[in-house]
């Protein structure tokens, strides 16, 4: 799927994974960052920032979180490339570092397109960009799950509210029985409860039944 | 009195709820224009593809949506202003009745030619008879003479409850030391039923007001009675 393989190597770091010598160095150079007074903390950073850009020290303490948004140290996927559908050309491309080859073709892209082949097209395409606009706006499964939770909990929450029902809820008053709504129905008829537009204006008094 | 599953307001017994039930369908039909236009541009913002960064200004629309709801809240505030004078029209009320509010029931006073008072306490459910309301029937109703406009004086002995009775419009505060008047005409005869309408304690859903509104003759001859 890629056109070329990334390659981060930034700072003397070869790619290989946190260690939890790392993270150690990271805790203490936080740790000695906030204790120390300021001047001090200034002029310790400008120091380690120094022995890091030389590449001191092998490779520690390259990829610590102690590093700025626009640092050049970072791990993927850190990157400086943030391309969303609503901006969609961001200013820095995808692949920063090049190999030869792809050096070799930004070279030829300088000249006349049509010298391009098909491939190599896409090839800077995908120098350029991470994913194509296809493949940015695929759809996903994620609804299902979304929706199988929602459908859980409403179901958890159904057997709530029948517990509830069982064995919280009070005895209904007497007033809710059939009979009882019946009679309380045949008293609201006869002194002709809500007459214009209301529940007596939909009986015929004289078939003596609903009006249709 | 409210009825299963009912939407409105129950039927109007006066002119003013008359008029308010008109009200209310001018103002809510305004709500619904203007509620279901906000969904769909909503529903129109979310499903779209496009996109649009760059606004810097929206000069008409934004002209349109000043202008548009100021016409719509003059278009609401007229008929509104125009009921609330109606309400405190000169009417020369025939009989005026007084009611304390009381901790927790009322107590009703027709003074003007005799000294008449009773108390108007809830029928618990344990007593009410078959097909009677429950929470809202009470020992002594209010009986009032039908189409002739009748003077209420409200007030309270502690509390603050209120007095209301929607079919016919009313809810007025009665307040301790103060007295609140209201008017009230009937257009035909039967009960109209009331809650209390505001906070007053530990049975403040417990006291509700029913009134009996009928003809002249049997008004007089139910005064008498309770003499």
């Amino acid at each position: 799927m890629t056109g070329s393989s990334r390659t981060g190597n930034e700072g003397g770091d070869d790619g290989r994974r946190l260690t939890l010598q790392d993270i150690l160095d990271s805790i203490q150079e936080t740790w000695v960052v906030f204790w120390l007074p300021p001047s001090l903390k200034m002029s310790f950073r400008a120091a380690w920032s120094l022995t890091l850009r030389k590449g001191g020290l092998g490779i520690r303490g390259i990829h610590t979180p102690g590093s700025t948004a626009h640092g050049k140290e970072k791990m993927p996927p850190y990157t400086n490339y943030h391309a969303q559908r609503s901006y969609p050309m961001p200013d820095e491309p995808f692949c920063m570092e090049l190999n030869a080859e792809q050096r070799a073709l930004k070279e030829k892209e300088k000249g006349s397109w049509t010298q391009l082949s098909h491939a190599e097209k896409v090839a800077l395409y995908r120098l350029q960009f991470h994913e194509t606009f296809a493949e940015m706006n695929r759809r996903s499964n994620e609804w299902k799950t979304v929706m199988g939770c929602v459908f859980f909990f409403c179901g958890f929450t159904g057997l709530l509210i029948w517990w509830q029902r069982v064995y919280v809820f009070p005895k209904k008053p007497i007033t809710l029985t059939d009979e009882w709504k019946a009679q309380q129905l045949q008293r609201t008829l006869d002194m002709k409860g809500n007459p214009v537009q209301g529940l007596a204006s939909r009986w015929d008094y004289e078939r003596k039944e609903w009006k249709k | 009195m409210a009825y299963p599953m009912q939407l409105g307001f129950q039927d109007a017994t006066s002119p003013i709820m008359e008029e308010l039930l008109h009200f209310h369908d001018h103002t809510l039909m305004i709500v619904f224009l203007i509620s279901s236009l906000v969904l769909y541009i909503i529903s129109l913002m979310l499903t779209t593809k496009l996109t649009h960064t760059s606004t810097m200004d929206a000069q008409e629309v934004e002209t349109i949506w000043t202008i548009l709801p100021a016409i719509i809240l003059i278009m609401i505030a007229l008929p509104s202003l125009r009921i609330l004078y109606m309400m405190d029209e000169i009417n020369n009320p025939s009989l005026t009745v007084k009611t304390m509010g009381h901790q927790w029931y009322w107590s009703y006073e027709y003074t003007d030619y005799e000294d008449l008072s009773f108390d108007s306490y809830m029928i618990p459910t344990s007593e009410l008879k078959p097909g009677e309301l429950r929470l809202l029937e009470v020992d002594n109703r209010v009986v009032l003479p039908m189409e002739m406009t009748v003077r209420m004086l409200i007030s309270s002995e502690d509390v603050l409850p209120s007095w209301a009775v929607p079919s016919l419009g009313l809810k007025t505060d009665a307040i301790p030391g103060r007295l609140n008047q209201t008017t009230l005409m009937s257009t035909r005869p039967g009960l109209f039923y009331g809650q209390c309408s505001e906070i007053c304690g530990s049975n403040h859903s417990f006291m509700p007001i029913v009134l009996e509104l009928v003809p002249l003759k049997y008004f007089e001859k139910w005064s008498a009675s309770m003499l």
